[in-house]
């Protein structure tokens, strides 16, 4: 249970590489891009499975195996279904909790000096 | 019988004013579960309150009331509270449901329980559902470096492993039929982000860095949106200070909003035996 776990959240972690990434990724480049200790053969197994599902889509590239990048299809109607769902304005204050929200104008300042301080 | 209205309000009115100052040192996961039984025992209370007071209006349901002259008005603030609560409760499931049901068909997840949407404008969602999903945009992704993409993927897996979407959903149901109740339901809201914070902080194992996601997230909306009204409002930087701090894990603030409940429970006894006599 752990296992598959961990293996659907390196899945989840892979696409989100791929998503933020601006051009196709070799899968040296999503592990790079990952950030973390994530061995490379499990990074090329989780890309070849995300393929395989039509969830990513790959070519080969002279000298760096196959790039990978998400289907941008897909990707593109998600985000005008997207678009219309959150344009009604009631509901979307009702209904929903994102990862940030209600930002003021006077945070703008806290969270900047945060993020400075911090580091890059 | 003319407490039925001005108890259940004050009631509700103290658990608005006390709850977030009694969970301040309360860990969120106990601080969300306490405050969102708390409002539903007292919104339980506020509605079965009003409603024997309303009845009396009709006269079928009280066949003993020859007196009652006081009550009359009353009973018609009563009335009128019920229905809107349950008006305002009729609204807010529906507009829940849609919602939902817009947000799961934006996209079925194929891998990795992750729907990316090629847009500019920074979002993360957790979309409940059997199993959930995160809906996330392009923009959110490019936002964050990889360790605050970690944090974000984190952060709404916990709300969806947690169910968090069921909690806030019956903190708001509460709010609507009780409306008195609002600042308890944003309090909720706030908790249960708090909640999904700290177990982001401990599946990527750094406090600091779902702060930094947070933060990064949050400055890059183009614009800051207007704030909600209401104690919601700069939630994200009460959020990023408090990974700044150990995780809180008090459980005092528990005591209070029982007691609270308690005390709910206690009123509708009262107004039962004045209803009944």
């Amino acid at each position: 249970m752990r296992g598959h776990r961990a293996h659907g959240a390196l899945a989840a972690e892979v696409v989100a590489a791929l998503g933020a990434a601006q051009a196709p990724l070799s899968p040296t480049e999503v592990q790079a891009a990952l950030g973390s200790e994530q061995g490379e053969e499990k990074v090329r197994a989780t890309l070849v499975r995300l393929w395989e599902m039509g969830v990513v889509a790959r070519r080969p590239e002279e000298g760096r195996g196959h790039v990978y990048w998400p289907m941008r299809d897909a990707a593109a109607d998600a985000a005008s279904r997207m678009r219309s769902a959150l344009a009604a304005r009631r509901p979307r204050r009702a209904a929903l909790r994102q990862f940030v929200a209600g930002l003021r104008v006077a945070d703008v300042e806290v969270l900047r000096a945060l993020l400075v301080r911090s580091g890059p | 019988m003319s407490l039925a209205v001005p108890l259940p309000v004050a009631l509700s009115l103290l658990l608005s004013i006390l709850a977030p100052r009694a969970v301040r040192r309360t860990a969120p996961a106990a601080a969300a579960r306490g405050l969102m039984v708390a409002a539903v025992v007292t919104s339980g209370a506020y509605a079965v309150c009003l409603l024997m007071l309303a009845s009396t209006l009709v006269e079928d349901l009280l066949p003993l009331s020859t007196e009652d002259s006081g009550a009359g008005p009353l009973a018609a603030v009563a009335a009128v509270l019920l229905a809107w609560g349950l008006w305002r409760l009729a609204g807010d499931l529906t507009v829940r449901r849609a919602m939902r049901r817009r947000l799961r068909g934006v996209g079925r997840p194929r891998g990795g329980g992750l729907v990316v949407a090629e847009w500019d404008e920074p979002h993360a969602f957790a979309v409940p559902g059997r199993p959930g999903h995160v809906l996330v945009t392009t923009g959110m992704l490019r936002a964050l470096d990889a360790g605050e993409r970690r944090a974000m993927l984190a952060h709404e897996r916990a709300h969806l492993a947690r169910h968090h979407d069921r909690l806030v959903s019956w903190a708001a149901a509460a709010a609507a039929v009780d409306p008195f109740l609002a600042p308890v339901r944003e309090e909720v809201a706030h908790q249960a982000e708090r909640w999904a914070d700290e177990e982001a902080a401990v599946v990527v194992g750094d406090r600091a860095l779902v702060a930094r996601a947070l933060a990064r997230a949050a400055l890059a909306g183009r614009r800051p949106p207007p704030a909600p009204s209401g104690s919601g409002g700069s939630g994200v930087v009460h959020r990023v200070r408090a990974l700044g701090h150990p995780a809180p894990d008090g459980e005092r603030g528990l005591v209070l909003l029982l007691t609270l409940a308690a005390v709910a429970l206690a009123e509708v006894a009262v107004v039962a035996v004045a209803w009944l006599a």
